[in-house]
């Protein structure tokens, strides 16, 4: 049949003609992801049906040609992408609809109706929702999910017999209201912010005030802040609640994730790897802000246009310049908002003077001439070789470390001189007034009381090494290729121009602004990403998958919603009813029947929906490391309720050029050691093993889901670790009797043939064995 | 349909990345190689004073140097030309020339490929270091070793996947996030052994201080363990995860069986302990910890990396010689060389060589100039790596650098080439090898690197 492929051919070409291409679904998402970035206004105005009908017969010559002339950022449109673009030119250029937005930028509905229960059996199908857990499952599993503590044997029992109808409210009422709650969402929230207490990178320093942000989220949590104020101060709480002290420390968020100490501090101003460790740092603001707040990949757009969502390389560095004014650095605060109003006036005086004293300095700085080069090099000779040598050990070491010194005196006297000479009389003189000016200003801080301080985004601290404030925001340009090599076009700050009804370019000029403009963009009520994407990250950490199952990721190669009417009905619901109290979204999520479901098997629904994607049942869990170690010391009655402050350090420490953070040669009656897991100090470069093997994130990585493996190094750490060793031995002695013990880590009697089993071991071992095996077992860390 | 045109008409999602991917025709490579032992050379080993010969630099020796460009060095500015300490001589029927740093290792040049062209894109040891370790210079990514694991999985179930042997000195810059999973899931978590350490591997038995846990307690507990959760099971059908954690109670008792053994050199040969330079204060331990990593490798571990050298403090405990380098260089690498030597002789003696990627690197190069009398900058340009063993052509030279060892100028590459070249000889497309995180596919080679055929048997 030498002609079947042909006739195959003919036919699928008339599918192909048939099949005619649409405006709405191909044409329009395809400009706006790939043209519409630059063509948006002027002659060629891509951003419009109209506008681009009247370029249409220049649009396919454009973007065909080897090389095509379109479009200039990015790669080259795909053959196939070409090809629908002439097809469609080529039938008339018809609109069938207006563009049809991703889901995740549709606008969300005015008002609708619903509960979650009924949104949920719409989906069902044929399938049966599971009946109602029983109480002991239902107690254990709501105190996990609001609090990552476990109930005690007392109020499993008490809740089991209470007989108010209203027995279930009240519980979620009385978990609502208590601390641990803060404590426990406010560690989901520093996942996705990826909050860590040293740097990371090489010479991994502690962080050592890092920790009031991680008490400003578990406070703003507890508080039940409304979820567009609690955006607000994390992106500008200093400037949009200036008599606030508190809404400045929320700006840790921005400084939360890792900082590469040499590269910001050892560095030479204007080399290319400095620039480079700016842009990366900066990116990594961009990222978090722009993943945690309005779950797009806005960091894929850093070296070309979004691949798959309509984000252009511009809209990017619109952001980065949004971010162009600040670096992270401890900022001082008082808990007196008066001390704290005169200490900001203060703040911008000091910034305003260094303003004008920098390019003097600068121009002692950066003197040079072959001499001073010269001089400049024999000094840092010397001091490698001093530094080299270490302690001398013989007399002779001792001679020529002191010949070393003397030399490099002499070396930094004589390049003084020649800079003296170079930079001139004039600059001195005027160096020096601006110098007084300044120490005015210093003395009225010296005069005010001792300031607390915290890491957060900063546009003026003093200088450390080579790393100092811009003091006004720095000049941020596309790079071609994402390399700080390639500058082209000047962008101002803005955002995405993808979300329908707003304005995606700032009118804010000062480092301040810029900021505040952003965080106003996204908690606009008409920013649909945003209240999408809080509600599904809180509907996630409930249920264990999201209605869209990429809570940071809503584009293209994210996961498109389960159920998305839920998903928009909540996020409109929350916005509006709820005035953006999570606890109140909390309460709603979990008093639905969906929640209260048993999360038994059923062969029936699993043959159909085995992901259990439709909610046919509840999802059992596996404790995460930081309940699973806060359950532990709770079984004890030792864990310690104390809150906040600096982090407890559960390690040993040495501070060395790389310090050394040593979890094996930690003191476990270190005062402290018993406290919850959300306040340990979280060390990027060295995890603690415990944790890092119960899956632990890394604290670089901004995690909105956490991975839960089962390895055979986990069960080590479970049975061997020193941590878990202790424990089963407190545990033991507070818990004498197995029926005791059981209760403590079960949270239930034994049945007889436990009990008996367990005596018997326990008679054989010793009960601090019986314990330590108890707290291994899948009933203490699974939750149904 | 390609492959993003698909991904835009089915929304995406992880079924439909899965079956972009099957939908691509390219089969994978065939492995040549089933594992890999990496030398990781903390501080940035020198090319100049190793295996990249340059005359220029012994003809010119103390002159002021001149590469005809404005040089960015990151902490000096360039000073003379500074010739290798030591004497270079050419071994082996390729001719290569190696500075008498390494004459042990020199003896087997006809098994190894250099490639002479390597660039670093930061010249910041942090970054740098990440670099080479996960192909990103931020934190956060996961490691050669983890991705390899994530690819191919384990040969031995008794053994983990991928073993780190860190210098016992201290941690690398970056310390153990060097060797992290990253996002991969903790499946891919390295095992840490530090078998001059008291407790050579974390957690792998409890404290000697917990003396009423003994080996009948032990026994009895995990069968009443076993037991207990098999109960719990029964009333809790159709979750794989709560067998999968009994069963990991099972591997991990085993592992406890199979770790001390690995560990234990002392039934080996008087031969072979003398072949690795155990007998000898300066290279006892890297000797002793080649050795392991031998037999790590003869039973089924997948990714052994083992660390010359700690951070970049004073004294010296890494290559970082901006001092002083004949003496530290000097140091690390006598304690280097016969060691190495040895596995490369060993593996070959016992058939593993064919199947094993030996893999020597190092975060970025020196300078060939000197910074202040004695030492050498950083130089992220141009340096060498080498490989060896596992489908590697021996006696190869491939790309080049400038006169100086300053630039590579001939066949430049990012460590990308050589992580794309060890996953094709593992017989993984390193196209394939993806996992998504906060939206990206993520991949060991970023979005670059090409296999270098030339390196290829």
């Amino acid at each position: 049949m030498p002609y079947a492929h042909l006739l195959f051919l003919a036919v699928a070409w008339q599918l192909q003609a048939a099949d005619e291409v649409s405006y709405r679904k191909q044409i329009q998402p395809l400009v706006m992801a790939r043209c519409e970035g630059c063509h948006r206004s002027g002659p060629v105005n891509l951003s419009t049906y109209e506008g681009l009908r009247k370029a249409a017969p220049l649009l396919t010559a454009a973007v065909s040609g080897s090389p095509p002339r379109m479009p200039k950022a990015g790669a080259p449109l795909l053959a196939e992408e070409v090809t629908l673009i002439r097809n469609w030119v080529a039938a008339g250029a018809k609109n069938d609809g207006p563009g049809e937005l991703w889901w995740s930028l549709r606008p969300l509905p005015s008002s609708s109706k619903g509960t979650i229960d009924k949104f949920i059996a719409a989906e069902l199908g044929g399938l049966k929702p599971s009946p109602q857990a029983d109480r002991r499952v239902l107690i254990r599993r709501l105190t996990f999910d609001l609090h990552g503590l476990p109930p005690t044997f007392e109020e499993v029992e008490a809740f089991a017999r209470d007989a108010d109808p209203q027995a279930y409210e009240n519980l979620v009422d009385r978990l609502l209201a208590s601390p641990r709650y803060g404590e426990r969402w406010a560690r989901h929230w520093l996942d996705i912010a990826h909050y860590g207490d040293s740097h990371g990178y090489d010479k991994d320093k502690p962080r050592a005030n890092a920790w009031p942000y991680r008490d400003w989220v578990i406070a703003a949590l507890n508080n039940d802040k409304p979820y567009k104020r609690f955006v607000d101060e994390q992106i500008a709480g200093d400037i949009l609640f200036p008599e606030d002290p508190q809404a400045l420390t929320a700006t840790g968020f921005l400084a939360a994730g890792p900082w590469d100490f040499v590269g910001h501090q050892e560095l030479k101003e204007g080399s290319t790897d400095k620039n480079n460790t700016r842009l990366l740092d900066r990116d990594d603001i961009v990222a978090t802000v722009m993943s945690s707040f309005t779950s797009m990949t806005v960091h894929c757009a850093r070296c070309h246009d979004h691949k798959f969502d309509p984000i252009p390389q511009e809209d990017y560095y619109k952001l980065q310049a949004v971010f162009a004014g600040v670096d992270r650095a401890d900022r001082p605060f008082d808990d007196d908002p008066l001390v704290y109003t005169e200490r900001r006036a203060l703040l911008e005086e000091r910034r305003e003077v260094q303003l004008r004293l920098q390019p003097l300095l600068d121009k002692v700085e950066f003197a040079t001439s072959p001499e001073i080069v010269t001089l400049t090099d024999r000094i840092q000779d010397a001091s490698l070789l001093i530094t080299h040598m270490g302690t001398p050990r013989t007399p002779a070491e001792a001679e020529e470390k002191a010949k070393l010194q003397a030399r490099q005196t002499a070396d930094r006297a004589a390049k003084q001189k020649l800079v003296d000479a170079l930079v001139g009389e004039q600059t001195y003189a005027d160096m020096k007034r601006v110098q007084a000016e300044a120490k005015l200003v210093d003395d009225k801080f010296a005069a005010l009381p001792k300031p607390r301080a915290v890491y957060a985004a900063a546009a003026y601290f003093p200088r450390a090494g080579t790393f100092r404030p811009s003091l006004e925001p720095r000049p941020v340009h596309i790079l071609n290729r994402g390399s700080v090599t390639s500058p082209g076009k000047l962008v101002a700050p803005g955002s995405l121009r993808a979300l329908p009804g707003l304005s995606s370019t700032f009118q804010a000029d000062t480092e301040g602004g810029r900021r505040a403009a952003l965080a106003q963009w996204i908690t606009d009520k008409q920013n649909v990403l945003t209240w999408r994407s809080i509600v599904n990250r809180v509907w996630h950490h409930h249920f264990g998958s999201g209605i869209a199952d990429s809570p940071n990721d809503f584009g293209r190669m994210g996961t498109a919603p389960s159920h998305p009417e839920l998903l928009d009905w909540l996020a409109v619901w929350f916005r509006d009813e709820a005035g953006g109290s999570l606890k109140q979204l909390h309460r709603l999520i979990v008093s639905s029947a969906t929640y209260r479901q048993s999360s038994a098997n059923r062969e029936d629904a699993a043959q159909i929906d085995a992901n259990n994607r439709l909610l046919w049942r509840m999802n059992r869990s596996r404790l995460d490391a930081e309940s699973t170690r806060d359950a532990v010391l709770a079984a004890t009655g030792k864990l310690d309720f104390t809150m906040g402050g600096p982090s407890v350090r559960m390690f040993f420490f040495k501070d060395d050029h790389s310090p050394v953070y040593d979890y094996a040669r930690f003191d476990p009656e270190t005062p402290g050691a018993n406290r919850r897991s959300v306040y340990r100090f979280t060390v990027r470069s060295v995890p603690d093993p415990f944790m890092d093997r119960l899956d632990c994130p890394d604290p670089s990585v901004i995690t909105p889901k956490r991975n839960t493996t089962l390895t055979a190094v986990q069960a080590l750490v479970m049975l061997n670790d020193p941590f878990v060793i202790r424990v089963a031995g407190d545990l033991a002695a507070k818990a004498p009797t197995v029926r005791e013990a059981v209760r403590r880590i079960w949270l239930r009697d034994p049945t007889a043939q436990e009990e008996q089993r367990f005596t018997q071991y326990a008679n054989k071992h010793g009960h601090a064995n019986l314990c330590r095996l108890l707290l291994n077992t899948n009933e203490f860390l699974f939750v149904d | 349909m390609n492959r993003r045109q698909f991904l835009f008409t089915h929304g995406g999602g992880l079924g439909g990345i899965a079956l972009a991917h099957l939908m691509q025709a390219q089969p994978a490579p065939q492995a040549k190689a089933k594992r890999v032992v990496q030398l990781f050379m903390s501080g940035a080993a020198s090319q100049c004073d190793t295996f990249d010969y340059k005359p220029l630099l012994i003809q010119k020796a103390n002159e002021k140097w001149d590469p005809g460009e404005k040089v960015e060095l990151f902490q000096s500015n360039p000073g003379v030309v500074m010739p290798c300490p030591w004497e270079w001589k050419q071994y082996g029927n390729c001719g290569k020339w190696v500075s008498g740093l390494f004459p042990h290792t020199a003896q087997r040049v006809d098994d190894m490929a250099f490639v002479h062209s390597v660039m670093a894109k930061s010249n910041v040891h942090g970054p740098a270091t990440f670099m080479q370790n996960t192909g990103f210079i931020l934190p956060g990514f996961p490691s050669a070793g983890a991705w390899v694991s994530y690819a191919l999985g384990s040969m031995n179930e008794n053994l983990p996947v991928f073993v780190v042997l860190p210098d016992p000195r201290g941690m690398p810059p970056n310390g153990p996030s060097n060797w992290s999973n990253g996002f991969l899931p903790a499946t891919h978590q390295a095992m840490v052994i530090q078998p001059s350490s008291d407790t050579p591997i974390h957690d792998l038995h409890p404290p000697a201080s917990a003396k009423h846990i003994t080996a009948a307690s032990e026994r009895d507990g995990l069968e009443l363990l076993r037991e207990t959760n098999r109960a719990h099971l029964a009333q809790r059908d159709g979750d794989s995860r709560l067998e999968a954690r009994i069963a990991s109670y099972e591997m991990a008792a085993r592992l406890q069986l199979s770790a001390p053994e690995v560990m234990d050199v002392s039934k080996e040969s008087e031969a072979t302990k003398k072949l690795y330079g155990l007998d000898r204060e300066i290279t006892a331990d890297l000797g002793r910890r080649c050795l392991i990593a031998r037999r790590l490798l003869e039973r089924g571990v997948r990714f052994v990396q083992i660390w010359s050298g700690a951070d970049n403090g004073f004294p010296r405990r890494n290559w970082d010689s901006h001092e002083h380098l004949a003496k530290d260089h000097g140091e690390l690498g006598t304690a280097l060389d016969q060691p190495v030597a040895a596995l490369l002789e060993d593996l070959k003696a016992r058939g593993l060589f064919d199947e094993t990627i030996v893999h020597w690197t190092t975060e970025f190069g020196r300078m060939p100039c000197s910074q202040g009398s004695k030492g050498r900058d950083h130089n992220p340009l141009g340096f060498t790596q080498w490989l060896a063993g596992g489908g590697i052509r021996g006696g190869v030279s491939y790309g080049a650098t400038d006169e100086w060892s300053y630039k590579a100028i001939e066949k430049p590459l990012y460590c990308y080439d050589i992580h794309a070249t060890i996953l094709h000889l593992l017989g993984v497309d390193h196209h394939r090898l993806t996992y998504r995180n906060n939206g990206i596919d993520r991949r060991l080679t970023d979005v670059h690197g090409q296999v270098i055929q030339d390196l290829i048997a």
